[in-house]
């Protein structure tokens, strides 16, 4: 008959070539022609901060009253929140908030990474709509980037007594939100050194980390968050991550290059290090001070040290992204977490600093011992003399985050 | 009868207009608007405009990722060679020495394709930890220096592309080597039975080299020495099992099969990054990576364009060079 | 060899010579043997770690036997979720890819037509574009779209790319089948009686059934598992194997492991039930059993006699 031979890829002759480029063309120029500015669907900043499409209108505190709704829903990093141990799907902050108000959280741990999740929303906060998301909650770089942006709701504290009282003094009055109106700490924590005590013994200087002895060359990882790994090699060099500037990125970047090239850094990466301490893959990381204390129940012999150098204080903070349709539960719900013993109920779970004043009380009251013990934990309630020992890293400016970042991604092969 | 005539007619175009117009809206256009997009400039806070000039933005791209092209290319051409080393014998066994076993041992081969290949990678990571089941004991016995690790090497990366597309690279050859009349081989046998000849010690000399080559750079160990014995056991090895029979006749008739095959390893394998994401570390990121990483971390539009455009590029590219050089052997080949 | 063969006497090989043959022939099974085992391996792997017993999130090292994941397999948040998303998309974009992709074969192999060249060429472009090429071009297409349902990118858009990547692969597999369909089939059909409607669905579409559910599985397949392109395209709407993605970060719960293994098993029972119900079907089938004492109609006195008066 008349059929071709059986062939899965046809020949790419120069006629059909030919053909394909003819195609190609014809579909540029309907696209040419077609709705004017596909090519300049510019995102504005100005389309954006102006009237957003879907805008709830900010209820002014003694106009319309509210209600809460009855549902939010809320995206947060993973293993930060107070989960029940039977039963992974269950939180009794969440269960109690239903309770009070009546309210319906719908919590999704689908937040592992500041860039990765700020390209989720931003196609849609660029375009003035609804993310989705209620709250959500960023790092604070990132979120000083959705706040330049005019992409987070402004928040109103006339709903929030509770946070308004119980924010501790050290977080008020950050550089990127002077009114304290646009975010509200959820956690912080600090990064420092995280290692296997059997494999590395007790290291407390950031110096191990440049060191290529055999026990841990090539199983050290740092981190992909630029702002911790500049910031602890800073430190170990001496300098002050506070006022990090573009020469100092220099100086860090042929640092950390140092380390690459003598072959003691197996990879740079997010929260996949601590799965790797677990499986002895890596024995030494800059780590994140909660990350290892959640790991030291599947592996006794790790542990956290806050290098003698210092080391870099972070906030996850909470936002409302603009647009949010249910603000006003969104508010209540930060207010209800800087309650502190609900605050407390959360710290004894995630281990991390907690922001809220009055929780160190709370948890020292817990009928359970253990729990009672957290109060005396260094990670989750610092003394004084260990928060002057951590850095915040320098907010920076628009072309000086670009420089950073690009300087970063090249050593990190990105 | 004239619009009966006239439907006929019509009747290939109809039952191609609702799949292919799905094609051009969905695929063609997007390409194309992409492409616009490759020639943006500005960042994502102050906007984005398209002009002609920014046609540097893929000099600049060339110029900064060219290790990760480069990267993609040496991955996805090692394991595309992987891959036929080890799905060759495999469709050749099916194919003749198969029986009633050919359809069962196909599905055996697709079957692992039938789970998550993220769940596949995994798994391998487990296998190959450090100190997992496969190294954990070998070291402890001392048949391997304790920091001997195969993660977050290249070598891991490649062998993960290699096993994640063994099934198309097995499946298109086994469809070749099935067609092959088996008279043609008996005969062939009977030409060619009779002393030595050096057709297959040259074959398996060489892969064997490569083999061994290609070891010695993945694991950063001796190259000379590898080569060295890599040829000796590809020559032995060649010697005993690849036959004129199979050089002159099984070998050329299947080359089209090898074609489809390695075109459809290398080109997503070039591509690829989750491998390179789970089993790698950052000094071998691909291509892949940094297009995703471009796009989605840094919103950084043009550029991800840029080097979307340059990889398709180089893929058709490649497969032109290839379709030709295959292409005209095709044509002597005994078809 | 061949200087034995002349002398006429019969030749005795050399207990080297029988080794060598009886290794030669069976080499290739023993590697065969071993591919599998390489191929099964992470399966395997898989599977056993779905009766892990970690104490924490991690499941990277073996601790211990148990039934609880295989028992509560959706006990994590969200599993549940994202496996219906996943099942969901996979179900509408087979089905939607099939009927397309089937229609472009039967065009393509059936008729000759202007544009052959190219439809076949873009057939194969999609095949040829690495995903990360095709997931970010079509986010791109949405977003400048900017309208539901098209943006913010969802269910729908997922479905919309998966259903685009599936349809050549659908083409090709059932495009390999309708070549080897003999035509002559149709054309006794068709000299029976039977029009060109009929022919298609009581001939044809029977016979290159078994391609067309081929190519569906495979579709299905396809769309279940595909992480890169969804991932541009899924927003805020997470699947299997972005779930998967996510979670390795911080430990891959057991229960996924459960859910890939059934996975896996319901694929590989759905083969080996097609199979097992084709081969039935393939059995010759028995003649009519005849009554006692009947005798066939014989030819002479069917055939109404030429010449009777």
């Amino acid at each position: 008959m008349n059929e071709r031979s059986p062939r899965t890829i046809p020949d790419i002759t120069r006629r059909r070539f030919l053909q394909g480029s003819s195609l190609v063309g014809f579909s540029a120029f309907l696209a040419a022609c077609s709705t004017p500015g596909t090519g300049s669907a510019a995102p504005s900043t100005a389309a954006s901060a102006s009237a957003p499409a879907s805008v709830e209108p900010v209820a002014s505190p003694s106009s319309v009253p509210q209600s809460p709704s009855a549902e939010l829903n809320f995206a947060n990093w993973p293993l930060y929140i107070d989960t029940d141990a039977d039963d992974e799907t269950k939180h009794k902050t969440l269960e109690d908030f239903k309770a009070k108000y009546g309210t319906t959280v719908k919590y999704s741990e689908v937040i592992n990474d500041n860039d990765e999740f700020f390209g989720t929303i931003q196609p849609a906060l660029q375009a003035g709509q609804d993310t989705g998301w209620d709250l959500i909650v960023l790092t604070d770089w990132m979120a000083s980037r959705l706040i330049r942006l005019g992409w987070v709701e402004q928040l109103d504290l006339a709903n929030m007594p509770n946070k308004v009282a119980n924010m501790q003094d050290v977080y008020k009055g950050v550089d990127f939100d002077p009114t304290d109106d646009h975010h509200a700490p959820w956690q912080s924590g600090m990064t420092g050194l995280g290692f296997d005590t059997v494999v590395t013994g007790e290291l407390t200087s950031l110096a191990s980390l440049w060191e290529a002895n055999p026990k841990w060359k090539g199983k050290v990882t740092f981190l992909t968050e630029m702002r911790d790994t500049i910031g602890l090699t800073l430190l170990k060099l001496g300098k002050d991550p506070t006022q990090a500037a573009q020469a100092d990125a220099d100086t860090a970047i042929a640092e950390i290059q140092k380390a690459i090239d003598a072959g003691i850094i197996r990879a740079f990466t997010g929260n996949e290090y601590a799965e790797d301490l677990v499986s002895g893959n890596v024995v030494l990381a800059m780590a994140w001070s909660g990350d290892i204390l959640v790991k030291q129940a599947e592996k006794e012999t790790l542990a956290w040290h806050l290098p003698d150098e210092g080391g870099m204080l972070w906030t996850d903070n909470m936002l409302i992204p603009k647009g949010a349709q249910h603000k006003y539960t969104a508010e209540l719900f930060i207010d209800f977490v800087y309650d502190p013993p609900i605050a407390a109920q959360i710290a004894a779970y995630v281990n991390y600093v907690t922001p809220v004043k009055g929780a160190k009380e709370a948890i020292a009251k817990d009928a359970d011992p253990d729990v009672a013990a957290l109060a005396e934990s260094p990670l989750i309630f610092p003394a004084d003399d260990v928060l002057a020992k951590v850095k915040i890293f320098k907010t920076l400016a628009e072309a000086d985050e670009s420089y950073f970042n690009d300087k970063f991604s090249a050593v990190t092969g990105n | 009868m004239n619009v009966r005539k006239r439907l006929i007619a019509l009747t290939p175009y109809l039952l191609l207009a609702p799949g292919i117009l799905w094609l051009l809206v969905f695929f063609v256009y997007p390409s194309i608007q992409m492409f616009i997009s490759s020639f943006w400039s500005g960042t994502l806070e102050s906007g984005f405009t398209a002009s002609p000039d920014n046609w540097t933005t893929y000099t600049k791209a060339l110029d900064r990722y060219s290790p990760q092209f480069l990267r993609s290319l040496v991955y996805g051409g090692a394991a595309t060679i992987i891959c036929f080393l080890i799905a060759y014998p495999l469709a050749y066994t099916i194919a003749f020495r198969g029986g009633r076993y050919k359809n069962l041992l196909l599905f055996l081969v697709i079957a692992p394709f039938f789970t998550s290949f993220l769940l596949r990678t995994q798994s391998w990571k487990i296998i190959l930890g450090d100190d997992g089941i496969l190294f954990g004991p070998l070291k402890d016995i001392g048949l391997l220096p304790p920091e001997f690790r195969v993660l977050a090497t290249p070598a891991a990366v490649i062998a993960g592309i290699a096993y994640n597309f063994l099934p198309f690279m097995t499946l298109p050859i086994y469809v070749s080597l099935e067609k092959i009349d088996g008279r043609l081989v008996e005969a062939a046998k009977d030409l060619y039975a009779g002393p030595w000849r050096p057709g297959g010690t040259i074959a398996g000399g060489v892969l064997g080299a490569l083999v061994g080559a290609g070891l010695a750079a993945a694991l950063s160990y001796d190259l000379i020495i590898f080569a060295v014995l890599g040829t000796l056991v590809g020559i032995v090895v060649g010697t005993f099992f690849i036959s004129q029979s199979f050089l002159r006749i099984v070998l050329p008739l299947s080359l089209p099969g090898v074609f489809a095959g390695s075109l459809l390893t290398f080109i997503p394998a070039m591509g690829d990054f989750v491998n390179a994401e789970i089993l790698g570390n950052t000094q071998t990121r691909m291509i892949g990576n940094v297009i995703q990483s471009r796009f989605l971390e840094n919103n950084d539009y043009p550029t991800a364009a840029a080097l979307s455009f340059i990889l398709m590029a180089a893929i058709l590219a490649m497969v032109a060079i290839y379709a030709r050089v295959l292409g005209t052997e095709e044509l002597t080949s005994a078809r | 060899m061949s200087q034995a063969v002349s002398s006429g006497a019969p030749v005795v090989p050399s207990f080297a010579l029988r080794a060598g043959r009886y290794i030669h022939r069976n080499v290739l099974y023993v590697y065969l043997l071993f591919a599998i085992l390489y191929l099964m391996l992470p399966v395997a792997v898989m599977a056993l770690f779905s009766f892990n017993d970690p104490p924490g999130k991690s499941n990277v090292a073996w601790h211990g036997f148990t039934l609880d994941a295989w028992l509560n397999p959706f006990g994590v948040p969200q599993l549940f979720d994202v496996v219906q998303t996943s099942v969901g998309v996979a179900f509408i974009s087979t089905i939607v890819a099939t009927a397309l992709g089937t229609l472009i074969a039967l065009a393509l192999v059936r008729y000759r037509f202007r544009g052959s060249g190219l439809t076949n060429t873009l057939i194969f472009l999609p095949m040829a574009t690495p995903e990360i090429v095709m997931g970010a071009s079509l986010l791109t297409l949405f977003v400048a779209l900017g309208k539901p349902p098209f943006f913010p990118t969802n269910f729908v858009t997922i479905v919309i790319a998966h259903i685009m990547f599936n349809i050549s692969y659908v083409v090709v597999t059932v495009r390999a089948r309708l070549y080897g369909f003999d035509r002559h089939l149709e054309e006794a059909a068709m000299d029976l009686g039977a029009n060109e409607w009929m022919t298609f669905w009581k001939v044809t579409f029977p016979i290159i059934l078994p391609g067309i559910m081929a190519a569906a599985l495979l579709a299905f397949s396809l769309s279940i598992d595909d992480y890169v392109i969804t991932s541009f395209t899924a927003g805020r709407t997470s699947t299997f194997p972005i779930f998967i993605w996510g979670s390795a970060r911080v430990g891959v719960p057991v229960q996924v492991n459960v859910i890939g293994t059934a996975f896996f098993l319901i694929a590989v029972g759905f083969v080996a039930i097609t199979t097992f119900l084709q081969g039935r079907a393939n059995r010759p089938t028995q003649p009519p059993k005849m009554k006692e004492g009947a005798t066939l109609p014989s030819p002479e006195r069917t055939l109404a006699p030429a010449t009777e008066a």
